[in-house]
């Protein structure tokens, strides 16, 4: 047996595998059987193979800031976490119910914005916010979504209660290691799979062509979907370049694709032009189109938003949809799902004090030391204070920044994130993680089986981003008795 | 089912760098086993690689002496020479990397391993010992490529563009090939009669056609018949017969064909018309010259009607 396994102790946080008292949960008690009867040996060369396997696939994702060597290999723990169907069933709903309350509200803020005039949400600070984009307004897309892909970031509280950390509504990334995490575990430990029935995530690719196609502005057999992505530097493309081949569309840059003088968009191809029904960026807005937004863009096809306006092209996630991907609005979603609905939230929301409202604020300078105080508007885990972990002066730090620009930060109470084994340094320590499920959203809403699982690699760390170190795990959602 | 153009370009640059990677140990390869066959002081100079991938100017940016070790150096393990065989590599998994929407999946694994495998065994290959096993190393996992391209690929504009690449660098090197392994045995003129016959099948090894010349034409190697087989024998998948034929072939159902196919078409008249027995050593050398002309014309002419495409 692998060191670590005896007396293994979260420490007071719920962890996913194993309860407070050291005893497996049901749900994994087949699969903690194997991986502790594995032999030492036997643990790492699993590890070993999982390593070759994720060299050999080439899976990978990129790190700006190392000169040369721009591809790292994925970070990737051989221990599954796994959640039951009937768990996550209700957790589905939930995210369901976020996402169609979501959309509601971008559709709302672009037309009539009735929630604004209601007072559910201030309306300055949609309306002032960098997020608002005035070139979207009257625009209304087909079925009223707008963010047709959604990554929210989940977490568990002491109690095992899941929360909605965020909800990325911009280009939320991950997917791809979702489905190539599953692929590794299969390879290297085969006989986990003899005992369970595990909800496959393989047809990701699938889905979300179906949710594409039907955004399709000519209606057609096959539409033509492309990817468009800033190119192999980003820090995603390997993920531009799955989902591409996993629809069977093509992977474009900005320079593939023009604008022409009828207001549609065009592929160049070795046959000469070809028109584009649907636009899937994972290029942010800002550079995605250099006539509307950003004129120094070199990444982006000019006339884009012109095609859009036009409804002769979707853009998917829709221009704009990015005003509710915003820490501040993020507290009012529970209001939002009252309001347009009429239901009550499904899946919680972490309490958040917004600094700009001067009650809030006082309490989170009188509480630093016990808060995460988050950026409004960042991303990748940048930006990030959690008072329990940082300094006197990182404090005194965040003080000021608050003070001068309250509007740019929240604040929320340090949660306890839950932990799972994870295999370190040959043994077997908890680490914290989260959960990234992904949310379509065209005419229907569908959820991801389980989502992106990302592990804290440090002992003690809640950072889970790529770029910061983080690692991942296969997630598993189980049906029936195991 | 179209293609974009940029793609087009980068699957055609990826085959014509596995291709070159291949061929390139082919070269090395059987230049190796020539050396250890004939007497010492009478083997062609270790330059006569450098100068058949017109690679003079990296190695004298890099080197003075033209030795084994400096030239096999410069083929076997330099990274950032254009010439070499991890460059070639690299290069080629570059454009699979942003290609493999439209590849099989196995073959950026395939090409992600080639690379890896390159980099780790490349160093400890510069010496004689690994040699040999690195280089036949390359050209089985270049081969498995190819096998698994042919064996996959729908015959659509993927597969056309990766033929035309292929087909392209394989004519380009077979022709270098001739033209400086000829010219280093002609230039000898009768001074080392005897090893001439070895000379002339290690240039044949380099292009993989030493059994397909023996069953055509026999045991014996002499020159006539050599460079013959090399440029016309159309059954031989390496000869420049073969590959103009191919080229002309995946030519024909593109859209806009119109200027390469002149250029194919004049290549072919060229080859045509080519009578090895009377050439004179100058005259090949001349022919060679035009004909290379010729391939990097037809290179241009696909570059412009294909890969870059205005907006109208």
């Amino acid at each position: 047996m692998t060191k670590g396994w005896k007396g293994y102790k979260a420490g007071g946080f719920y962890d996913e595998l194993i309860t407070g008292k050291g005893s497996p949960r049901t749900a994994a008690r087949q699969a903690l059987r194997l991986l502790q009867s594995l032999p030492e040996e036997d643990m790492d060369s699993r590890r070993q193979s999982a390593d070759l396997a994720i060299r050999e696939m080439g899976i990978s994702f990129t790190v700006y800031t190392e000169g040369g060597n721009i591809d790292r290999a994925w970070p990737f723990d051989i221990i599954p976490r796994i959640i039951t169907g009937k768990e996550w069933a209700q957790v589905s709903r939930g995210l369901q119910q976020r996402s169609r309350a979501l959309n509601c509200f971008i559709d709302d803020v672009y037309n009539e914005q009735r929630i604004l005039a209601d007072g559910i949400v201030p309306a300055d600070i949609v309306l002032d916010s960098p997020n608002f984009k005035a070139p979207c307004v009257g625009m209304s897309p087909r079925y009223g979504a707008w963010a047709h892909i959604c990554g929210s970031d989940l977490v568990r509280d002491q109690r095992g209660r899941f929360f909605v950390l965020e909800d990325n509504l911009r280009v939320p990334s991950g997917v791809s290691y979702m489905v190539e995490n599953r692929e590794i575990t299969k390879r290297v430990l085969p006989e986990l799979f003899e005992n369970y029935s595990i909800l496959p995530v393989d047809d990701y690719p699938l889905k979300l062509y179906e949710t594409l196609a039907q955004l399709s502005p000519r209606q057609r057999r096959r539409p033509t979907v492309v990817v468009l992505t800033p190119g192999i530097y980003n820090s995603a493309y390997f993920e531009h370049a799955f989902l591409a081949q996993g629809m069977g569309a093509e992977l474009v840059e900005g320079t593939d694709l023009f604008v022409d003088s009828d207001d549609c968009v065009y592929m160049r191809t070795v046959d000469g032009p070809a028109r584009v029904d649907v636009v899937y960026r994972r290029i942010d807005e800002e550079f995605m189109d250099p006539e509307a937004f950003r004129a120094d863009s070199v990444l982006g096809v000019p006339g884009l938003m012109r095609a859009w306006k036009q409804g002769n092209v979707a853009i998917a996630n829709a221009p704009g949809a990015g005003v509710a991907d915003d820490k501040v609005i993020y507290a009012y979603v529970p209001d939002m799902i009252r309001y347009y609905l009429g239901e009550k939230p499904l899946v919680n929301s972490v309490p958040t004090y917004l600094c700009m409202r001067e009650k809030d604020r006082d309490y989170v300078l009188a509480n630093l030391p016990k808060l995460v105080v988050k950026p409004a508007n960042e991303s990748g885990g940048y930006g990030i204070m959690v008072g329990p972990h940082s300094s006197k002066a990182t404090h005194r730090e965040f003080a000021r920044l608050i003070e001068k620009d309250p509007r740019n930060y929240i604040a929320q109470p340090t949660l306890s994130l839950s932990t799972a084994p994870t295999y370190v340094d040959g043994q077997i320590e908890p680490r914290h993680l989260d959960l990234r499920p992904f949310i379509l959203q065209g005419r229907d809403c569908w959820v991801t089986p389980g989502g992106l699982t990302r592990v804290a690699m440090k002992k003690g760390s809640l950072v889970v981003n790529s770029s910061q170190g983080g690692g991942s795990k296969d997630t598993w959602i189980v049906e029936g008795k195991a | 089912m179209t293609m974009l153009s940029s793609v087009a370009e980068r699957l055609y640059w990826m085959s014509r760098y596995l291709e070159r990677a291949e061929d390139t140990a082919r070269l090395v390869g059987a230049y190796n086993h020539l050396i250890m066959d004939i007497p010492r002081g009478s083997e062609p100079a270790w330059d006569i690689m450098i100068r058949i991938l017109e690679a003079e100017h990296a190695f004298e940016e890099r080197y003075r002496a033209v030795t084994e070790q400096n030239v096999i150096k410069l083929l076997l393990a330099d990274t950032a020479a254009p010439c070499s065989i991890p460059f070639a590599i690299a290069t080629a998994r570059e454009n699979v990397r942003t290609t493999r929407d439209v590849l099989p999946e196995e073959a950026w694994e395939l090409v992600n391993e080639l690379h890896l495998y390159v980099g780790e065994a490349a160093k400890s290959s510069v010496g004689r010992r690994n040699r040999h096993t690195f280089l036949a190393e390359v050209i089985a996992r270049c081969q498995m490529i190819n096998g698994l391209l042919l064996s996959t690929l729908s015959r659509d504009h993927a597969y056309r563009f990766i033929k035309l690449g292929r087909l392209l660098e394989c004519a380009d090197m077979g022709t270098r090939v001739v033209d400086v392994g000829a010219g280093d045995i002609l230039d000898r003129a009768g001074s080392h009669a005897a090893i001439e016959p070895l000379l002339w099948s290690a240039l044949l090894q380099a292009l993989s056609a030493s059994s397909a010349y023996r069953r055509e034409i026999g045991p014996i190697v002499e020159k006539n018949d050599v460079v013959n087989f090399i440029f016309t024998q159309g059954n031989f998948p390496r000869s420049i017969k073969f590959c103009v034929a191919g080229i002309r072939e995946e030519l024909t159902p593109l859209n806009n064909h119109e200027q390469a196919l002149r250029a194919i078409n004049r290549i072919r008249r060229r080859l045509n018309r080519l009578a090895v027995d009377a050439l004179s050593r100058e005259e090949l050398h001349a022919f060679i010259d035009d004909f290379q002309l010729q391939l990097s014309a037809l290179h241009q002419s696909i570059a412009d009607t294909w890969f870059r495409i205005e907006a109208p």
